[in-house]
């Protein structure tokens, strides 16, 4: 049996050691454009400071294609041929033949849509040369760590539009390191953007279109403290700024927006990914409005137009590609480590042959730092439930948080936690239990994940009996119906 | 206000110095010629002496805790942001200056002990048996005063493995002891170079227990010696003060190369546990007492983002990172305790704890979010 997988990602990973704990003797191929080696994606900003190097961010030990006999090919993949069960590969290399696919190709980063947006000085942070571009504009090279091995090995097997080509770097005509770096989006690409060119010593430019940073997960008072926070560290939080252009005679020199012109000799554009699929448009598989492989919850692919399950391709989809049915009915990717990896390993049943395994993820939860402070999120936030109702504390002692539990009518059904660690499992259980506000109130010392010493969280009586405010702004146009009781 | 986790980001490998370049390579030399002096001349006792300080070797704990309190201001400019690290290095620090420094200088004073008779007051108190080999040997046991000889025994018997079992072996490698000082804070600035390798683990596991099994059999030889009627046959041999005697080969090897030389000299290119992971017989016989103990990391599960901050910066060369991708909780026996993993990690994954049982994470099992 010979399997192929594109992507050396996560969940491409994670499905082949699936594959060959089960199966010691197929053929297992790896196809990965961007690295040699399967890296944590999460950690490019520490590779960026330099608080990693980029063996630290190898999960694995460098051997393991070797002693698990995986195949690797270090080639894009440019087309698909579902009938003859092959793959084309750039830089004209041989047809690889499969008989079962798995595609984890990943995202890639939006391209700016604004002029100007290819200029030299411009980039992303999304995939390995994205870093690279960075390292070599902020630093001149990469870190004591070295760089990646044979970074530069694809170039021979690569076609225009793909995402792992290098972006121009501007710092010869520039003269040396940028002193006005900006960054535009306000996600959280673009908040570890803005938080590794401050780490270089850099005083970034943060251009947001919203309101307020993050609008799809903080409420104004969160992210507030947000804002606050990232300029008492030095970064300019410009927001409502849309902007226009990129200009500039050679190199990024200045950023148009609505708000006004600024100076900027490097700009960092994060203002998302989308699905990794170019590659695949003429092939002939189903792909959502965004882009994105739609699968069943087996994780198979799906011929475009035809009946879900009527035709057994041998194509699976798994990570940031797959376009998986969300709790609310639509199909999108899931774009995070934890559900890569859970897909990888669903689909791995699949490449197996067995057509028991299933993926649904129930809800949703995630956490980041936003600089120095820890965020927590479970279950239905800022989503604009039917009936919601939020009860918001700022704590302000020793420890600063903000706790926001939401609710639909009585019921809990989301948090969103800053300032303090929290143990989402026990979050998530509550939220399946229909607890009431004031019980949840009551227990809150049992999800606390903070470290040693740190003085537990204490909501004083007027605050526990203050009333929850109307929905918070959400993303979402349409109140969502409140799951399933 | 207190942020727990690590507060800012680092630039470890934009720094040469803390890279293995030249510069580390100078740092190391230097390291290295001090204690060779240290160790085998006789250069430091003339300034000890100008400085009112009885030998070399209580210079030697005035630079070190010279370097300990540098290396405090260190570190907690960094990691001072969580209250663990605060608490942990202030310990840490007060007892190098008070029970390693200062009480041992005044208790012969104090005790108005003649000139010959100082070192039995000078009693180091923070260096519990195993560590220190030396103090329940028979001999000395009879000569220092019976106070001192039952702090000995209790330390070493009740207190440490009392302690161990409640609290990890973390109370005395990264609270107490004076190795795990420096390393945690003069040393602090090398701790991601320590090895993380398979072969590593396999060579501290072997090394490790070595020391500690020839310091219990040798004591135990000791006690043969002076309890039964085998004369001075084991006391020549390991306690005789000839050149080839134990003592003075344990002194040489264990005292000056290892400790020593190997275990600061190499900091700045293997990290600043050498000593504590592969050598020190106290680290291995309280890691055993973690094991049956209450001291665990807790991993909450399926939120690492594999960013392998944890692993990196683990001074113990522990792959922790593979625990929380697999969302196992555990208690290594190598694992001091210092923190530093929790603090780093960037998603809040990890929790060092002392709880009785794992009952409780039963009840926060994962998710059935896959259905395989
Ligand atoms: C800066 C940054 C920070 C992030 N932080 C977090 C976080 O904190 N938490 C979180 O949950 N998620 C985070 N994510 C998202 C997370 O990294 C992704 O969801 C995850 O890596 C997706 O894994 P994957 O295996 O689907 O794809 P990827 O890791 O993107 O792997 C794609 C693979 O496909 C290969 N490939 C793609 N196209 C082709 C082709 N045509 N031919 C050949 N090979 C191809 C590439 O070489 C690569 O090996 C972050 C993402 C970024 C960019
Ligand atoms: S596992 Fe964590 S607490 Fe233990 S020694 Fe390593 S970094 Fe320190
Ligand atoms: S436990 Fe934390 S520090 Fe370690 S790899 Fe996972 S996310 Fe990173």
């Amino acid at each position: 049996m010979r399997i192929v997988i594109i992507g050396n990602g996560v969940a491409g990973m994670e499905a082949a050691l699936a594959v060959r704990q089960r199966e010691p003797a197929w053929e297992i191929t790896l196809v990965s454009e961007e690295s040699d080696h399967f890296f944590s994606r999460t950690a490019l900003m520490w590779v960026m400071s330099g608080q990693l190097s980029h063996r630290c961010i190898e999960p694995l030990e460098r051997d393991v294609y070797e002693r698990m006999g995986f195949h690797r090919v270090r080639a894009r993949a440019v087309g698909l041929d579902l009938e003859a069960r092959r793959v084309h590969l750039a830089g004209g290399l041989e047809p690889l033949p499969y008989d079962r696919l798995l595609i984890a190709c990943g995202s890639r980063p939006r391209p700016g849509p604004w002029p100007g947006s290819d200029l030299p000085g411009v980039g992303h942070f999304v995939t390995h040369q994205d870093l690279a571009w960075l390292e070599e504009e902020v630093h001149g090279g990469p870190s004591h760590g070295g760089p990646p091995p044979r970074p530069r090995a694809h170039l021979e097997a690569t076609s225009d539009e793909s995402p792992y080509r290098f972006r121009p770097v501007a710092r010869a005509e520039r003269g040396g390191p940028p002193t006005r770096p900006a960054v535009i989006g306000g996600g959280l690409i673009g908040i570890e953007a803005a938080e590794v060119l401050h780490a270089a010593g850099l005083r970034p430019r943060f251009f947001i279109r919203e309101e307020w940073f993050w609008p799809m997960a903080l409420d104004h008072a969160e992210s507030r403290w947000i804002a606050e926070r990232m300029r008492e560290h030095g970064v300019d939080v410009d927001l409502e700024h849309d902007v226009e252009a990129l200009e500039g005679d050679g190199r990024v020199e200045r950023v148009l927006t609505s708000e006004g012109e600024y100076d900027a000799d490097l700009v960092v554009v994060a203002i998302g990914v989308v699905p990794n699929t170019g590659w695949l448009a003429g092939a002939g598989l189903e792909l959502d409005r965004r882009g994105g492989l739609v699968v069943d919850a087996h994780l198979r692919a799906q011929r475009a137009g035809a009946e879900n399950g009527s035709e057994d391709l041998g194509v699976f989809a798994a990570g940031d590609c797959a376009s998986v049915r969300w709790f609310h009915g639509e199909h999108m990717p899931e774009q995070l480590w934890y559900t890569a990896r859970d897909q990888g390993r669903v689909a791995a049943r699949g490449l197996l042959g067995d057509g028991t395994a299933t993926y649904a993820r129930g809800h949703w939860y995630n956490s980041a730092k936003l600089f120095d402070i820890e965020y927590t999120t479970a279950g239905l936030v800022n989503m604009n439930v039917e009936g919601e109702r939020n009860w918001f504390f700022e704590e302000r002692g020793p420890v600063r948080s903000t706790t926001r539990v939401v609710l639909a009518g009585e019921r809990v059904v989301g948090f969103n936690l800053l300032g303090r660690r929290w143990d989402h499992t026990v979050l998530l259980r509550w939220i399946e239990e229909h607890r009431s506000l004031a019980w949840v109130l009551d227990h809150l010392a049992e999800a606390a994940f903070d470290t040693e010493f740190v003085p537990p969280l204490v909501v004083p009586q007027g605050a526990r009996e203050r009333a929850p405010t109307g929905p918070a702004p959400s993303a979402l146009p349409e109140p969502l119906a409140p799951p399933a009781v | 206000m207190d942020l727990q986790g690590q507060n800012g980001l680092m630039t470890t490998f934009r720094e040469g110095w803390r890279s293995r370049k030249a510069s580390a390579w100078l740092i190391a030399l230097a390291l290295l010629a001090f204690y060779t002096d240290l160790y085998f001349f006789d250069h430091l006792t003339e300034p000890a002496k100008a400085l009112g300080l009885r030998s070399k070797w209580f210079l030697y704990s005035a630079l070190y805790s010279v370097a300990m309190i540098g290396g405090a201001v260190y570190y907690l400019r960094r990691h001072g942001n969580a209250r663990y690290n605060r608490y942990r290095i202030a310990t840490n620090l007060g007892v190098q200056l008070v029970l390693a420094f200062l009480l041992p200088f005044v208790m012969p004073l104090l005790a108005g002990a003649p000139e010959d008779d100082y070192w039995k007051y000078e009693y180091f108190a923070a260096s519990i048996w195993p560590l220190d080999h030396y103090k329940l040997h028979p001999s000395i046991l009879r000569a220092v005063p019976l106070v001192l000889a039952l702090t000995t025994v209790a330390l070493a018997f009740l207190v440490a493995p009392l302690l161990g079992f409640f609290f990890g072996k973390r109370w005395y490698c990264s609270w107490v002891c004076g190795c795990g000082g420096l390393a945690n804070t003069f040393g602090d600035p090398w701790r991601h170079l320590t090895a993380t390798s398979t072969a590593s683990w396999k060579f501290e596991k072997v090394a490790v227990h070595s020391v500690m099994f020839l310091a219990i059999v040798s004591t135990l030889l000791l006690f043969v010696d002076a309890f039964a009627d085998t004369g001075e046959t084991f006391h020549a041999v390991i306690a005789g003060g000839e050149w080839w005697s134990m003592k003075s080969l344990y002194g040489y090897v264990v005292g000056a190369l290892l400790a020593g030389l190997v275990g600061v000299g190499f900091y700045p290119l293997f990290g600043p546990r050498v000593w504590c992971r592969n050598f020190c017989p106290m680290a291995a016989l309280l890691g055993l007492t973690q094991k049956l103990g209450r001291f665990r990391i807790r991993v909450k599960p399926d939120m690492c983002i594999s960013c392998g901050n944890c692993t990196t910066y683990c001074e113990m060369g522990i792959d922790v990172r593979s625990y929380a991708q697999s969302n196992e909780s555990f208690t290594r026996a190598a694992c001091v305790g210092c923190g530093m993993c929790a603090h780093v990690c960037p998603r809040g994954v990890l929790k060092l704890e002392n709880a009785p049982t794992l009952q409780e994470d039963k009840a926060r099992q994962r998710l059935p979010v896959v259905n395989l």
